[in-house]
């Protein structure tokens, strides 16, 4: 796997684990166990995408950091991947 | 003919409010969540659902190819009804 869909691939698997703490959160507001693991993975997801922001480019118009250029049109269009 | 097929509504709202949990409570409601007691004689037609427990998670790879991120959630559905 090219590092670019490694990461990605990375970043959805935190999504994954972040969203099924929301869930159980939801349920168990108060638990600790729930919570220190949420910040964790949420800590780890930030810091993929910076990653990725800093390699590969905006993953959201809104993490497009370029001022002069705007990098979100630089990626392959969903019909141009290979 | 009796048409008045809602003549217990109050009753059927007062429950309806006292299962739910008004803003200003609710901070000191949810140290009392989750239940875990089923009902001793549950009723007919009706579903229960056991409160989640914390339990073993597994890493976040595995966790996205098995749909879940508790162990104890893990119910593969495949063919055969899993006899």
């Amino acid at each position: 796997m090219d590092p670019r869909c490694a990461l990605l691939r990375k970043i959805k698997q935190y999504d994954f684990s972040l969203k099924e703490l929301n869930l159980y959160l939801d349920t168990h507001p108060r638990c600790q166990r729930a919570l220190a693991m949420f910040a964790q993975y949420k800590k780890l997801r930030e810091e993929a995408v910076a990653e990725y922001n800093d390699k590969f480019g905006p993953l959201t118009p809104e993490q497009n950091k370029n001022l002069q250029s705007w990098d979100w049109v630089a990626d392959p269009w969903p019909w141009e991947r290979s | 003919m009796n048409l008045d097929l809602f003549s217990n509504i109050d009753g059927l709202v007062l429950r309806e409010n006292g299962n739910s949990i008004p803003y200003a409570d609710r901070a000191e409601r949810m140290d009392a969540l989750p239940q875990t007691d089923m009902p001793a004689s549950p009723q007919l037609a009706m579903a229960y659902v056991p409160f989640q427990q914390w339990g073993n998670t597994m890493e976040a790879d595995k966790a996205l190819s098995c749909g879940t991120l508790f162990t104890d959630l893990v119910f593969p559905f495949e063919r055969g009804g899993g006899k």
